[in-house]
C-alpha cells in the first residue's frame, strides 16, 4: 500500500501498459502503428527529460543520437548482422558520443548550454550529409527481410515501459536527488558533494543510449532513413516540445507530451491544413505554455488540484488563521 | 602573398555584414539579458519582405532596406510590447524560459514565412548580382562591396546614436546597470521596448543584406543566428566595439580556412559552430575577458 500512496500514477500507469501489450491481439494495424509512434515518443520524451526536465539542462541536439542509433543500425545490418545485436552497439555509441559532446558544453550554464546544443546538432547534420558511408543527403536503406512489426511493436512498447521504469528508479535514488540538485541551484549542489559534470555526463549517456535504442528500433520500422529524417531540427524539436508542454521534471509529464503530441502528429499528417501550419502550433504552444505556465501541463494540474475546496486537517486550518 | 591580401579583403567584407547582424543580438542581450533565438526569424522575414519589394516594385535591395529597417523597428517594438513584456525578470543572466519563448516565436514566424511565401528557394537577381570589380590582383562582386558599404554606414548611425543621444546614452546606461540608471530616472521599460525595436531592425538589415548574398527559404537563418551568437560571445556579449572584433575574427578564420584548407564547402558551416563552444568553453568572457586575464597575468608578473 505504501508504494501506491508514494506512486499515484501506478495503477493507471500498469493498466495502460497491459492494455499496450495486448493490442496486437485485438487492435487494427493502423491502430498499432499510432501506439508505435507513441511508445517512440515516450522513450525520446522520458529520456531528454532526464537530462532536461530533472537537471534542467535543456538540450536542442537529441536528433544527434536518434541519428547516430539508426545508422548504426542501418549500417551494420547491410554489412550482415542482426537488427536486433545492432541495438546495443547504437547505443554505446551514442552514449560514448554523449561524453564527446557533454565534456565541453556541460562547463556551460543554461542558455549557453543550449545554444551550443543548437551548434552541436547542426554540426553532426551537416557532417552526415557530407560523409560518404552514410550515402550522403540521399540517406540508406535496410537490407531485404528484416522488416517484423509485431516483434518491432513490442520491442518499442517494452523500451517505453523500461525507460519509465528506469526514470523512475533513478528519480527515488541519490542520482535523481543529484540531478534535481543541479536544477535548483548548481553551486549548492556542488557544495553539498555533488560532482556536477559527471551526474550530468552520466544522465546525458543514458539518455542518449535510450534514444538510441528508439533510433535503431525507428530504422528497421520505416526501413529507410536519411539525415533529412532522423538529424532533422524538427525531431529535435518535437523531443523537446513534449517534456515541456507535459511538465518537464516530472514522471508523467513527458508521458502527457507524447500522448499529446502522437495524437497531434496523427491529426497532422492526416490533414494537409493542419500540415502547413505545425510550426504555429509548435511555436504557439511554447509561447503559451513559457507564458502562462512554465511547468506545462504537471504545473496546472497542481495549480487546479490545490485550487479545489477540501477538508483540512484542524492543525492546517488553524495555521492558516493565524497568519 | 597576393593571395593573402585577397582573403584578407574578403574577411573584412564578410566582418561588415556580420558586424549589422550580430549587433541586434547584442543590443536586446545588453539591455535585456535575453538571448533572442527569434534573430534567425526576423532575418529570414526581411530577405523576404526585401524580395518582396524587389519582386512587386522591382525596388533595389539596398534602397528597399529604408522601408524593411523602419518596419521593422515597428515589429520589434510591437513584439515587446505583446509577448516579451510579460516574462518575468532575471537579474543573473538570460533565463530558461525567455529563450525558449523566443523560440517559440521564432517557429511562429517561420510558419508566418512558408504560409505566404510558401517552401520554394527564393533569391535577387538584380543587374549587379554577378558583376564584380577587379582590386589588387583579385576580384570582389560588387553585392558584398554594397553590403559592406551599407553595414559600415548602418554601424556608423547606430554609434552615434549611442554616443551622442539622450536615449543612446540611456541604452547604455541600462546596458551596464540597470539599477543605476533608474535611479537616475530612466526608464527602464520604455528603453527595453526601444532595444528590442533597435534589434529587431538590425536583424532586419541583416536580412535584406544576406538576402543579395544567398538564396533562401523560411527555414533560412539558423546557422547565421548561430554565427552572430558566436561573434556576440567573442565580444564579451554586450560592447559595441567587442562585436567588430568578434565580426572579424570569425570573418578572418572562416575565409582564411577555407583557403588555406581542404575542409570541403559542405563542413564549413561547421567552423563557426566548433569556434563557438570552444570560445564559450574556453573563454566565456570573450576575447574582452581573454585580455584581461592576460593583462592581469602580466600585471601580476
Amino acid at each position: 500500500m505504501g508504494l501506491l500512496r508514494r506512486h499515484p500514477a501506478l495503477v493507471p500507469g500498469l493498466l495502460f501498459s497491459a492494455a499496450l501489450l495486448v493490442a496486437p491481439a485485438l487492435a487494427e494495424r493502423g491502430t498499432l502503428n499510432d501506439l508505435w509512434n507513441m511508445a517512440f515518443f515516450v522513450v525520446l520524451a522520458a529520456a531528454w527529460n532526464l537530462l532536461g526536465g530533472f537537471a534542467g539542462q535543456v538540450s536542442l541536439g537529441y536528433s544527434a543520437f536518434v541519428g547516430i542509433g539508426a545508422y548504426t543500425t542501418v549500417l551494420l545490418a547491410n554489412a550482415g548482422w542482426s537488427p536486433w545485436l545492432t541495438l546495443p552497439v547504437g547505443a554505446a555509441l551514442a552514449a560514448a558520443f554523449s561524453v564527446v559532446v557533454g565534456l565541453p558544453t556541460f562547463r556551460l550554464r543554461g542558455p549557453y548550454f543550449t545554444i551550443a546544443t543548437i551548434g552541436v546538432g547542426e554540426a553532426v547534420r551537416v557532417i552526415a550529409s557530407g560523409l560518404e558511408f552514410t550515402g550522403g543527403s540521399s540517406g540508406v536503406r535496410m537490407p531485404p527481410g528484416t522488416f517484423d512489426f509485431n516483434s518491432n511493436y513490442y520491442a518499442m512498447v517494452g523500451l517505453a515501459l523500461f525507460t519509465l521504469g528506469l526514470v523512475a528508479w533513478l528519480q527515488q535514488h541519490a542520482f535523481g536527488l543529484a540531478l534535481e540538485a543541479i536544477r535548483q541551484d548548481i553551486d549548492g549542489a556542488e557544495a553539498l558533494g555533488v560532482n556536477s559534470t559527471e551526474v550530468k555526463l552520466q544522465a546525458h549517456a543514458i539518455s542518449s543510449a535510450l534514444v538510441a535504442l528508439a533510433g535503431g528500433l525507428f530504422a528497421t520500422n520505416f526501413q529507410y532513413i536519411s539525415p533529412g529524417s532522423v538529424f532533422d531540427f524538427r525531431l529535435s524539436l518535437t523531443i523537446v516540445l513534449m517534456p515541456i508542454v507535459g511538465g518537464m521534471g516530472t514522471l508523467t509529464g513527458p508521458v502527457l507530451g507524447a500522448m499529446l503530441f502522437s495524437y497531434l502528429q496523427i491529426k497532422l499528417l492526416a490533414s494537409p491544413a493542419l500540415r502547413d501550419s505545425y510550426l504555429f502550433i509548435y511555436g504557439g504552444l511554447l509561447i503559451v505554455v513559457m507564458l502562462f505556465e512554465p511547468k506545462g501541463i504537471m504545473g496546472l494540474w497542481e495549480r487546479l488540484w490545490s485550487k479545489l475546496p477540501r477538508r483540512r486537517t484542524t492543525a492546517i486550518a488553524e495555521a492558516r488563521r493565524a497568519s | 602573398m597576393q593571395k593573402l591580401v585577397v582573403v584578407a579583403l574578403n574577411s573584412l567584407l564578410t566582418a561588415g555584414l556580420y558586424a549589422t547582424m550580430s549587433y541586434g543580438l547584442a543590443v536586446i542581450y545588453g539591455v535585456m539579458r535575453i538571448i533572442n533565438l527569434a534573430h534567425a526569424g526576423l532575418m529570414m522575414l526581411a530577405a523576404y519582405a526585401t524580395w518582396a519589394l524587389n519582386d512587386r516594385f522591382s525596388l533595389d535591395p539596398f534602397l528597399s532596406m529604408v522601408i524593411v529597417a523602419p518596419a521593422f523597428f515597428l515589429i520589434g517594438m510591437g513584439l515587446y510590447a505583446t509577448v516579451i513584456r510579460w516574462l518575468p525578470r532575471s537579474s543573473a543572466g538570460p533565463s530558461m524560459q525567455s529563450l525558449l519563448l523566443l523560440f517559440g516565436v521564432w517557429l511562429v514566424l517561420q510558419n508566418l514565412a512558408y504560409a505566404i511565401w510558401g517552401g520554394d528557394t527564393q533569391s535577387i537577381l538584380t543587374p549587379y548580382t554577378m558583376e564584380s570589380v577587379p582590386f589588387l590582383g583579385g576580384r570582389f562582386g560588387v553585392p558584398q562591396i554594397l553590403v559592406f558599404v551599407a553595414s559600415i554606414l548602418s554601424l556608423v548611425g547606430l554609434n552615434l546614436v549611442l554616443r551622442r543621444t539622450f536615449l543612446g546614452k540611456a541604452i547604455r546606461a541600462v546596458t551596464q546597470n540597470r539599477d543605476a540608471a533608474m535611479l537616475s530616472g530612466v526608464n527602464a521599460g520604455q528603453i527595453a521596448a526601444v532595444a528590442f525595436g533597435i534589434g529587431t531592425a538590425f536583424a532586419a538589415m541583416g536580412g535584406s543584406m544576406l538576402s543579395t548574398l544567398y538564396a533562401f527559404t523560411p527555414d533560412f537563418g539558423r546557422s547565421f543566428l548561430l554565427k552572430s551568437f558566436c561573434i556576440i560571445v567573442l565580444g564579451g556579449m554586450e560592447s559595441f566595439t567587442g562585436v567588430a572584433v568578434g565580426a572579424l575574427v570569425l570573418a578572418f578564420i572562416e575565409n582564411f580556412a577555407s583557403a588555406y584548407t581542404s575542409i570541403p564547402v559542405s563542413f564549413q558551416d561547421a567552423i563557426s559552430f566548433t569556434l563557438l563552444v570552444v570560445v564559450l568553453v574556453a573563454a566565456p568572457g570573450g576575447l574582452p575577458g581573454l585580455w584581461r586575464m592576460l593583462d592581469r597575468r602580466v600585471v601580476a608578473r
